[in-house]
């Protein structure tokens, strides 16, 4: 048990910042906005956080808990504000044309973070203080953040806001005329996302111990969008099960050796053909649920 | 429940080091990108670490006990290199860590051995700050600064009249970042004027844009840092964009993969060389050998650079063996030990003679400048050495 820790204590914690960023990819999907911008908010997250640590809190010892916080506030608030501002004008864009704004958004994001100096460009910023003796320490924060964001999302599903962003992702037209304020829940889902793409890169960049321009980039945007699309993306579970199954499974098939990312990638493939709906298929969950709905309508 | 879950926590967190003897073969762990983007160089430190794996267990292994490499894929990010670290400490309970491939993952995962308290050698990680990250931590590749200055000087050399220097780098690549700014700093001392920097992408393949920019201010010379393709593609345009003057290429131009790069175009390339394959030497005679016999060409640097990371392991290993059996130490007593003992010794690799200094990084004696011949057909060269 003890050896399983130490070895997996990493990945578990990088299970769940996975889980989290698959939910802040997940949040704009709600409400229909197909956004390959959460790792560019993660970028800026984990740079705040970075720089932060290293040229502005100096301390010794262990880092203290309360300026992680801080850290991590600090780049929430600056990715939502960054978020209003690119999201104002971009979610005039829908579909793969929002995508393509956003992937710009990511890129640009990368080629200033490799010609500033504060950013450390290519070689990026190291040595970032540690407030825990080991890696698994950071369940403490990560587990109750993973929880406190699941039952967010799960009670925005329910809720009037959640409900306008689910009538906006099935036809945006008909949520208009309905009185739904079509930018502004737009912005909010976009905003929301983005908030949470920031936290969780000011916890990766301690995490990791580096932070560099190949952190935030289209590859990660990608690979988040999958764990929305393989896990599911008609409910919150879909992104927080893709994500820790995504990155568990290179992990769990390292036996293999050079065969693991063949079996990870085929694994991927027959999950998107069998599974279309994703691995947390409302419907399986929900059948008990919608039964006294019904009987309301 | 709640306790038992928090004690074994507590329990984790002091990391609690049950004591283990060595087991035999001797594990020794090599952590490079086997797979992703940086496969590419490495697979060619793979290579380097098995022909060293084969030649030293040839030879009696550690004095008669053999050792046996573990390979953990560390993928291109950080946190697989972390997760193959982990893997390679707590479960192959190796006594020594060959790896990262690149210094990004080496910032990140290194300090996972520092807490462990095991050996680690960076096989390829040349930027600023590695030896610093930790009392465990060292490497075989010699840093940026210092090969780059020879190849000004071996240009100067070629050419007194050079004046105007133009110079371009990856902007995206860690190592060239870092290159660019020593040859800087070189011009500079050497009195040269520099016209202009331009700046590109390892990815990119259209480089008119910077071509016309340096052509513009009429340089006598040209530095350039990148990888093998977008270098050798720049090389090429350059030339056929009319420039006529020398070309300095970087470290990450030390790869016979520019060859069909640039093809002919590349001839005249001055190479700065932190291992060259015609370098003297018995032991890179017989290293060169056996990679030519397979591979048909000739060992590239990360090749070299990952065979002399065990060469130092295992020469360290020799000699802690004389002191006492292998296989009466405990474990972490033996990662320590080790790393005491890597650190003084002093090591005749395929690099040149190799020790460390007090500040655990290396001191590599010998650094080479070569300059690219390529054959009249265009399609295969060499480098030949510049003194």
């Amino acid at each position: 048990m003890e050896a399983f820790f130490q070895t997996y204590g990493f990945l578990l914690v990088y299970m769940c910042l996975q889980a989290l960023l698959g939910l802040s990819t997940y949040l704009p999907l709600m409400a229909g906005q197909l956004s390959l911008a959460s790792s560019g908010f993660y970028a800026i997250g984990g740079y705040v956080a970075a720089i932060l640590s290293t040229q502005v809190f100096h301390t010794s010892g262990a880092y203290p808990i309360g300026y992680l916080l801080l850290e991590t506030l600090l780049a929430g608030l600056l990715s939502g504000v960054v978020a209003v501002v690119v999201g104002i004008p971009a979610l005039r864009l829908r579909g793969i044309y929002l995508a393509l704004a956003t992937i710009a958004m990511v890129e640009i994001l990368r080629v200033v973070s490799l010609n500033l100096s504060i950013t450390g460009g290519a070689v990026g910023i190291f040595g970032i203080a540690q407030p825990f003796s080991s890696p698994l320490g950071y369940m403490w924060l990560v587990g109750p953040l993973l929880l406190l964001v699941m039952f967010f999302a799960y009670r925005l599903e329910g809720s009037r806001i959640g409900r306008a962003f689910i009538a906006l992702r099935e036809d945006e037209l008909a949520a208009d005329a309905m009185g739904i304020n079509p930018t502004y829940h737009k912005v909010l889902a976009f905003a929301l996302g983005a908030m949470l793409a920031g936290v969780v890169g000011a916890i990766s960049a301690h995490f990791l111990n580096t932070w560099n321009a190949r952190q935030g980039t289209f590859d990660v945007s990608i690979a988040v969008l999958a764990y929305v699309l393989i896990g599911g993306s008609r409910s919150f579970a879909g992104p927080v099960l893709g994500g820790m199954v995504l990155t568990a499974l290179p992990e769990v098939l390292r036996p293999l050796k050079d065969l693991r990312f063949i079996v990870d990638g085929l694994l991927l493939m027959l999950a998107a053909i069998y599974l279309p709906q994703g691995l947390a298929n409302p419907n399986w969950l929900a059948r008990r649920k919608t039964a006294p709905v019904r009987e309301k309508t | 429940m709640r306790e038992k879950a928090l004690s074994i926590l507590v329990l984790v967190m002091l990391g609690t080091v049950s004591a283990q003897k060595v087991t035999i073969p001797i594990p020794i762990g090599v952590s490079v990108a086997q797979t992703s983007n940086v496969a590419l160089l490495g697979r060619e430190q793979v290579i380097g670490a098995q022909i060293a794996e084969q030649f030293f267990n040839s030879q009696g292994g550690i004095n008669g006990t053999p050792f046996k490499l573990y390979f953990e894929d560390t993928s291109g990010d950080e946190a697989g290199a972390i997760n193959a670290f982990q893997t390679q400490i707590n479960r192959n309970k190796v006594v020594a860590i060959i790896g990262p491939t690149l210094s990004q993952q080496a910032f990140a995962a290194d300090k996972i051995a520092v807490e462990a308290k095991v050996p680690v050698i960076g096989p390829s990680n040349t930027a600023k700050g590695i030896p610093q990250i930790g009392d465990f931590v060292t490497r075989v590749s010699a840093p940026v600064a210092i090969v780059a200055p020879y190849a000004v000087k071996a240009a100067l050399k070629l050419d007194p009249n050079i004046k105007k220097v133009a110079v371009m780098y990856a902007q995206n690549d860690a190592f060239s970042t870092s290159e660019t700014g020593t040859f800087q700093d070189t011009v500079k001392a050497q009195g040269l004027e520099i016209t202009t920097v331009q700046k590109f992408q390892t990815t990119d393949t259209d480089f008119t844009t910077q071509v016309t920019a340096a052509l513009g201010t009429k340089p006598d010379l040209i530095i350039i840092s990148g990888l093998a393709a977008d270098g050798g593609n720049l090389v090429k345009q350059l030339r056929l964009a009319g420039f006529k003057g020398l070309l300095i290429g970087g470290n990450g131009l030390n790869t016979a993969n520019v060859f069909p790069v640039c093809q002919q175009y590349c001839d005249g390339v001055i190479i700065a060389q932190a291992y060259s394959p015609t370098a003297p030497g018995s032991l890179n005679a017989a290293f060169r050998t056996v990679y030519k016999n397979t591979y048909k060409r000739e060992p590239s640097q990360f090749t070299a650079q990952a065979f002399a990371g065990v060469q130092v392991v295992v020469t360290a290993l020799r000699a802690l063996d004389k002191q006492k059996k292998l296989d009466q130490w405990d474990l972490p007593e033996l990662r320590v030990a080790l790393m005491k003992q890597i650190l003084s010794g002093r090591y005749n690799t395929p690099l040149g003679p190799i020790s460390f200094g007090p500040d655990r990084d290396i001191i590599q004696e010998s650094n080479y400048v070569a300059q690219i011949k390529m054959d009249a057909d265009g399609k295969n060269g060499k480098f030949e050495f510049l003194k």
